[in-house]
């Protein structure tokens, strides 16, 4: 896959040093699941969280800390040596016993980080553009949607106040930045009103998340807002 | 039972790694001591700055050093140092705190780094090198470019906290944040 947009270093480094909100990071780790360059430099950017925590000045424990912390390993060693085994065999049969591969309605693979999402059904919210609310499992407050647009149409159209993370899965779209294709990450900031088409050779499948508020625009905008619950 | 500490200066990085391997062959207590003195004060640090009160950073970072004692078999040092390694630990037990607090606890857990996770067949650059050119890259920053990565890096709400403690414009932070990161991919890259 030839990618040619990537998240930010910022949105990298966040992502490395766990500062990144549930919905974008899923985004940006289906990104990362198709670009090993984008993976090396989360690599590169958590050996600076090992790096600063090497630097960083140390805060005394309190000073039963350590006892405690062995006494919690005794109550752990005693009997669970063999639970432990279990879960090592559990963990080294995992690959092997991988989870049939997840489709979207449609036929379409899911890509690997949203394996265990729950999947909304697509709705219908405008001529032309259906939505799919993903949910992340560990954090249900995360805003992720599937968008599906047809060739040709515009993806709902918003004002932002934050910052809109889009991957694209099938297809492609257009806007005043450039073309974007499966593989591709686009990070939108807010103050630009910007309007992406999709390309006229299919329709589009997009994964999207919002970090912070969105105000939405236009009837599109309108009718989509209390769906994806912004 | 006695714990050997380390005396005179802290242990280096392949010192500190040879303690997790020990964890990992040997349940070596005395590795763990060693492990423990050193990194549960530095991960309670990281865990304060980041935003956690001081009581919920030094729980976590008894639960970091607890979960390094268990996964001990996981480290592999061609892929992280040891500082690195338990860095990400520390990252996803705060990240799993934060959304336990935020919602109900009956939610199964996925760990980010198994998200993460490089589909096999990838070539890796060997840890010991990655970690040595970041290093090298760090240490050639400017020292208010250090501060503002040192500060994006723990702060939970960047850019605000960074004008905060700088006394700056939002704006202006934006753009010194996006020089230091420009600056260390440049020094990551080979360019000067």
């Amino acid at each position: 896959m030839n990618i040619r947009h990537h998240p930010t270093d910022e949105s990298l480094m966040r992502l490395a040093a766990g500062s990144l909100p549930a919905g974008p990071a899923m985004v940006v780790a289906t990104h990362l699941a198709g670009c090993p360059q984008c993976r090396e430099r989360v690599a590169e950017f958590e050996a600076v969280g090992g790096v600063l925590l090497e630097k960083i000045a140390p805060v005394p424990m309190a000073p039963d800390a350590f006892a405690a912390a062995l006494r919690a390993i005794d109550a752990e060693e005693t009997g669970a040596v063999a639970a432990k085994a279990a879960a090592a065999k559990a963990a080294a049969d995992k690959p092997r016993a991988r989870r049939s591969p997840a489709m979207l309605p449609g036929g379409i693979p899911l890509p690997e980080p949203l394996r265990d999402c729950q999947i909304g059904p697509w709705r219908w919210i405008g001529i032309g553009v259906r939505a799919s609310a993903v949910k992340v499992p560990d954090d249900p407050g995360a805003r992720l949607t599937l968008l599906r647009v047809g060739p040709g149409r515009k993806l709902p159209e918003h004002g932002h106040f934050g910052t809109e993370f889009t991957q694209i899965l099938v297809g492609s779209f257009t806007d005043e930045f450039g073309r974007y294709m499966p593989g591709d990450l686009t990070e939108m900031n807010h103050d630009i009103e910007h309007q992406p088409i999709v390309d006229l050779d299919g329709e589009c499948i997009c994964l999207a998340a919002l970090e912070g508020g969105m105000r939405m625009t236009g009837p599109f905008g309108r009718l989509i807002q209390p769906f994806v619950r912004l | 039972m006695t714990h050997v500490m380390h005396e005179g200066g802290p242990p280096d990085g392949a010192a500190l790694a040879r303690m997790i391997i020990g964890i990992a062959a040997e349940r070596d207590r005395q590795a763990f001591a060693g492990l423990y003195s050193h990194f549960a004060p530095r991960v309670t640090a990281f865990l304060r700055k980041s935003g956690l009160p001081a009581n919920t950073a030094e729980e976590i970072a008894q639960e970091v050093m607890l979960t390094v004692w268990r996964k001990a078999e996981q480290f592999d040092p061609a892929r992280a140092g040891a500082s690195t390694w338990i860095f990400t630990i520390a990252r996803n037990l705060r990240i799993d705190h934060l959304r336990r607090a935020r919602v109900a606890a009956s939610a199964e857990q996925v760990e980010p780094e198994e998200i993460e996770t490089a589909p096999s067949g990838e070539v890796l650059m060997l840890a010991s090198e990655r970690e040595a050119s970041v290093r090298a890259a760090l240490a050639a920053l400017s020292d208010e470019q250090a501060m503002v990565l040192r500060l994006s890096f723990f702060g939970d709400k960047p850019h605000s906290e960074i004008a905060r403690e700088l006394g700056l414009p939002l704006g202006t932070v934006k753009s010194r944040v996006r020089l230091a990161l420009g600056r260390l991919r440049a020094l990551l890259e080979g360019e000067t």
